[in-house]
């Protein structure tokens, strides 16, 4: 039974999380999903919850098999305040990486995240 | 911030959910089973078989197929069911999911309205349940083998004796099966015909049924057993219980009975089965396929000393269940009936449990008819657990039949059952928390290896809250496992892994907006509205637009250097050179200009002031003076010139405006210390308020000059025999400034002296006359007014002196202008004024003495020569006046000239000073001679004897003075020693002055005439200088000022006349 066990440490490149790829996906749904919305203190937590969601099938879905995701969805509202967001990561940086989408229009701003962290 | 975590625990569901279902997929096989036994039974049983025993033969499809097996087989045991059964489990898998999925649902709910201690109550019910079939299978058999190869089958179904021992009666089952299945599928439709659900619910009702036959087999078995005995306490905890929670009571009731009855050899068989259990567990983990049958057999063993135990307990059991039987008849008929047929052969059981369970179900609805729908759930619930608790819901249907029971549980019992529920509890919470854990690492491992039964004990507990002792203790066992594995993975990939922190990602920075910004955001556009911006491009009709904007380039500079002030880029180059030569001639220009302006300007001030000044006195003096059309009096009452007579008055030729008077030195003391000085006072006649310069020597000064050109220099000729010259360009600093009342005035020694310098070439006696020697072309230029001093300096200072002393002695001498004064004072020129730039040289000398011949000289005194004169238009002519009344011409270089001499018209030598000669400005080759006896004689330049003489024209008084006028070629003015100034025009009378003045009170003692014939202002006048040293300007009368026509051919007529 105790066989030398064998582990996949890197993914393959084409399974490799690539920024510009999640970035898009992310992009897509946050334009689509967010444009004209105005800030609505009640709905949005709801809204921040469907949109991290969504955008974990769909990164799920863009063939990161072995890739545990982290999403980070932030929606506030814009009154002209200074907001600063930074986030920061334990991780093997060879394998795991993070995109980023920053939306705004009038009355809101919205940071996705997404981390995904390679699952050995 | 939503996190993937929620996939864990879904994926933990998810293969928990497996487990689930496999554990689940048990009871709902059996369900469908029935259902299928009764569709299908005709045309699948062949293929079942085969299909079964395929399958068994596979590795992990057996592997699981025995778990599914040890469960089954306890309730095959009683039921005899058929090991088809497990082909349909496979057919209907999929349904069976779905179904599980809505079922946990409800599971769910039911959950909630459970407590932990009903929960293990039937736990431990069914326990008790399964033994008791065990042992009513034991009792029936009587056979001690085939009991062990029961178990056996029970714990691992593998043993293939006892599937032929089952197979042997599959007829007899699907017959009983299919009994029992027809009847309740009727009622189950009853019940749920318009349900969504109604297939599962069927599906449900049959295991309900099943459970309930089993159940009611139990109870009965325990009835009779302990029915007397442990009422008591039964019922007592039992009541407690109700207080809680009546809703469930009945169940409750009847679970205790039931456990106060067998809770001992529950717990004995429960730690047994516990252990089997995770041996299998383990086993089956490990894919030990092998080894299980060995283990089992100890297992067996193990159980078997178990069952032989509790198989004496149960027959003792059973007798009691006899008994109790009798007693419940009366309670419940249908039990009773059930008690009946209990003891009968298990075979005999099997075929009887369909009626039982059909009637049973029939008192449920009865007794319960709103508990139905909330029993269904449990029904289901209790499915999934069927394991276990199979008989459970069976029973608590029948819990209100057994309500009497209850009472009869013993004080003591119930202590120990709460002993054991507090055990149990702990247990649970042991494993309970380590269940969180196992899920999770479960996830990660290969959820296929996990040993089905204890994914479905676990997840089964998980699930529903419901904690089994030996499921927690397996719980463990499995997360240790687990916690090892994860261990050692995670110990070998952190070898291969690095991590590190990245870099901070700045998602967002966003700069607060200022107050401005956000004030105009929100406000800014509330009230205004934007009007038309426009820029040139799109000439929209708006009238906001902009012109083109001109530009060109200039420049300033001060102070100008180089290039000028100013300039323009665009123009060329040249045009700037040019513009700035233009500039630059224009800043000299204009210097110059502003230099003679500003005199003009001051002249035309102080003429103007004069002229109010002196407005009264000329009226009286026009009356003294019959020529005079008007007079002004220079100011000469200045402190240093009080007391001074003038002994000359003196105009320059060319600037006539300019005139010098010399102030010979006073033996009156006065406040300034130039009392023995001569002063010579330079006067702009239209400036008559002051003197313009002030010059100042030691010795008198006898005769005067000024240089050719601009009356920039001054030579004198003193009594000492020196030559002197002032320069008055010299900027007063140079020069000695005395400060006199108010005034500051300027004392200007002599730039140039000969004085003691030149003793060998110079004079040895007074000077008696210094005269420039007019060049050709300054006599040719002589009416032009150099006014310009770049004309001046153009036509330079080169010219020449001559000095006359009474000895005769002519030197000539060059005025030499040096380019750079010396303020050091020159080494070598020694008569130069240190600064001074102009000095003499001398040039030649001449005797002119010697030429009188010793005839005269013995007659006369020694020859004193007086005067010098140089003809105008040629400089090679000098004329020297002498004390023999003769006029002697010489020349200084070439042939002598004649006439020698001019003489008076009678020969002879008289001794009679020659005083004045003037030659005449219109008429340049005549001149007057005035005499010391006060005769006047007109000469013609080539004639020794004289166009006309008038002796006694003056009365015998000499003539001081004698002058042509200036604009006049016929008049002439001549001054007597008497003070009478005679004005003659010889146009009027060429016999006798035509005016003769006798000024007596202040006698004149120097005159000078001055005009000017210019175009625009024909002036003329007399400067008379008086003893008292006032000088008097006296403007002659327009008679004596224009010209008119026929004076110069009178002029002619009179040399006609004479020669």
């Amino acid at each position: 039974m105790e066989q030398t066990d064998t582990y996949l440490i890197r993914p393959n490149h084409q399974h490799k999380f690539k920024p510009a790829i999640v970035k898009e996906c992310v992009r897509e749904i946050v334009r689509e999903r967010l444009s004209g919305v105005q800030f609505d203190p009640d709905n949005v937590s709801q809204l921040t919850c469907s949109l991290a969601d969504c955008v974990k099938d769909k990164v799920k879905n863009a063939g990161l098999d072995k890739y545990k995701l982290i999403v980070q969805v932030v929606i506030g509202e814009q009154r002209g305040q200074g907001v600063k967001i930074s986030s920061r990561c334990s991780w093997d940086a060879d394998t795991d990486n993070y995109a980023e989408e920053v939306y705004m229009n009038d009355s809101l701003f919205c940071v996705v995240a997404v981390f995904g962290s390679y699952y050995y | 911030m939503h996190s993937d975590k929620e996939e864990e625990p879904t994926d933990v569901r998810r293969r928990g959910g497996e487990s689930i279902e496999r554990r689940y997929r048990d009871p709902e096989k059996e369900a469908r089973r029935e259902r299928e036994k009764l569709r299908e039974r005709e045309r699948r049983d062949a293929d079942k078989q085969d299909r079964y025993t395929e399958r068994k033969k596979e590795g992990s499809q057996d592997r699981r197929g025995d778990k599914e097996k040890d469960r089954r087989d306890e309730r095959d045991r009683e039921k005899k069911r058929e090991r088809d059964r497990l082909v349909d489990e496979s057919k209907y898998g999929d349904d069976d999911r779905e179904n599980r999925d809505r079922r946990r649902d409800r599971e769910e709910k039911h959950e909630r309205e459970r407590d932990k201690e009903r929960h293990r109550d039937r736990e431990d019910r069914d326990r008790e349940r399964r033994r008791e079939e065990r042992d009513r299978e034991h009792r029936s058999e009587r056979e001690r083998r085939r009991h062990e190869v029961i178990e056996e089958g029970r714990e691992e179904k593998v043993e293939k004796y006892y599937r032929e021992k089952r197979d042997r009666h599959p007829e007899r089952e699907r017959h009983k099966n299919s009994r029992g299945d027809e009847r309740n599928d009727k009622e189950i439709q009853e019940r749920h015909g318009d349900r969504k659900h109604s297939e599962q619910r069927e599906e449900r009702e049959y295991k309900e049924e099943h459970r309930k036959s089993k159940e009611e087999r139990e109870r009965r078995h325990k009835e009779r057993g302990h029915h007397d005995e442990k009422r008591k306490n039964g019922s007592e905890s039992r009541e407690r219980r109700d207080s809680k929670e009546p809703g469930e009571e009945v169940r409750r009731h009847r679970g205790d009975r039931e456990r106060a009855d067998k809770e001992r050899r529950h717990r004995e068989e429960d730690e047994g089965e516990r252990k089997h259990k995770e041996r299998r567990h383990r086993e089956e983990d490990e894919g030990e396929r092998k080894h299980k049958e060995r283990r089992h057999r100890e297992e067996d063993e193990g159980e078997r000393k178990h069952k032989e135990r509790r198989h004496r307990e149960e027959e003792k059991d059973a007798e009691k269940k006899h008994r109790d039987q009798r007693h419940k008849e009366e309670e419940d008929i249908v039990r009773n009936h059930q008690d009946r047929t209990h003891p009968k052969k298990s075979s005999s059981d099997k075929s009887q449990r369909p009626e039982r369970t059909t009637v049973e179900t029939e008192v449920v609805n009865e007794h319960l008819p709103d508990q139905e729908y909330e029993d269904d759930f449990e029904d289901y619930e209790e499915d999934f657990e069927e394991m276990d608790e199979s008989a459970n819901e069976g029973e608590d249907e029948k819990e209100p039949e057994a309500g009497e029971e209850r009472e009869e549980l013993t004080p003591q019992r119930r202590k120990e059952i709460e002993a054991i529920q507090r055990a149990m509890d702990e247990e649970n919470e042991r494993v309970g928390t380590a269940q969180s854990r196992e899920s999770v690492g479960r996830e990660e491992e290969d959820g296929l290896k996990w040993s089905k039964a204890s994914e479905k004990n676990q997840s089964r507990a998980s699930q529903r809250g419901k904690f089994i002792d030996f499921v927690a203790a397996k719980k463990r066992e499995v997360s240790k496992k687990v916690a090892t594995k994860q261990q050692k993975r995670s110990t070998e990939l952190l070898r291969l892994i690095d991590l590190d922190f990245s870099m901070t990602f700045s998602h967002l920075d966003l700069l607060p907006v200022n107050e401005y910004d956000m004030y105009i955001r929100s406000f800014g556009t509330a009230n205004t509205k934007q009007a038309y911006v426009q820029w040139n491009e799109d000439n929209a009709d708006r009238d906001i637009q902009t012109e083109e904007i001109e530009t060109c380039e200039t420049w300033t500079q001060h102070p100008p250097e180089h290039n000028g002030a100013c300039g323009d880029a665009n123009l060329p180059q040249e045009a700037r050179n040019k513009t700035m030569s233009e500039l630059n001639f224009d800043s000299q220009r204009l210097t110059s200009f502003l230099r003679s302006a500003s005199q003009v300007m001051v002249v035309l001030l102080e003429e103007d002031q004069a002229e109010r000044k002196s407005l009264r006195k000329l009226e009286t003096q026009t009356d003294a003076l019959s020529f005079s059309d008007g007079s002004l009096q220079l100011n000469t009452k200045l402190s240093f010139l009080y007391g001074r007579q003038v002994s000359l008055v003196h105009f320059s030729r060319v600037q006539r405006h300019t005139m010098m008077s010399v102030h010979m030195a006073t033996t009156e003391p006065s406040a300034v210390r130039l009392d023995s000085c001569t002063m010579i006072c330079i006067w702009n006649i239209w400036e008559p308020s002051r003197p313009q310069k002030i010059l100042v020597y030691e010795s008198e000064v006898q005769c005067c000059c000024f240089s050719p050109g601009k009356a920039t220099l001054v030579f004198a000729g003193t009594s000492v025999g020196s030559v002197v010259l002032w320069d008055l360009r010299e900027p007063a600093s140079d020069h000695h400034r005395l400060k006199i009342g108010e005034d500051e005035w300027t004392f200007r020694q002599p730039t140039f002296s000969t004085d003691a310098v030149m003793a060998g070439s110079g004079h040895l006696s007074s000077v008696t006359s210094v005269e420039v020697v007019p060049s050709a072309v300054a006599g040719g230029l002589r009416a032009e007014v150099p006014l310009l001093a770049s004309e001046e300096e153009s036509s330079g200072l080169s010219f020449q002196l001559a000095s006359l002393d009474e000895s005769g002695v002519l030197n000539f001498w060059v005025v030499v202008e040096l380019p750079k004064g010396n303020e050091a004072g020159s080494p070598t020129d020694l008569g130069l004024r240190p600064g001074g730039k102009v000095k003499l040289l001398h040039s030649s000398s001449l005797l002119t003495a010697e030429r009188v011949s010793p005839r005269d000289a013995v007659k006369t005194r020694p020859l004193q020569t007086l005067i010098l004169r140089f003809l105008p238009t040629d400089s090679n002519h000098f004329f020297i006046g002498t004390n023999m009344g003769l006029v002697n011409h010489g020349t200084s270089h070439g042939l002598k000239a004649p006439p020698k001499c001019y003489s008076f018209q009678e020969v002879g030598v008289r001794p009679v000073d020659v005083n004045s000669i003037h030659f005449s400005p219109f008429r340049q080759h005549l001149f007057l001679v005035g005499c010391g006896n006060g005769s006047i004689r007109l000469h013609a330049f080539s004639h020794e004897q004289p166009v006309a003489e008038w002796r006694d024209a003056t009365g015998g008084e000499a003539v001081v003075s004698l002058q042509w006028a200036q604009t006049r070629p016929t008049v002439f003015c001549v001054l007597d020693a008497a003070s009478n100034l005679h004005i003659w025009d010889l146009l009027k009378n060429d016999t006798q002055p035509v005016a003769t003045e006798r000024m007596n009170a202040d006698r004149v003692t120097a005159m000078a005439v001055f005009g000017d014939s210019g175009q625009q202002n024909t002036y003329s006048g007399i400067a008379l200088a008086h003893e008292s040293g006032k000088i008097e300007m006296q403007y002659f009368k327009r008679n004596f000022t224009a010209s008119c026509s026929g004076e110069e051919e009178k002029l002619e007529s009179m040399m006609t006349e004479a020669f």
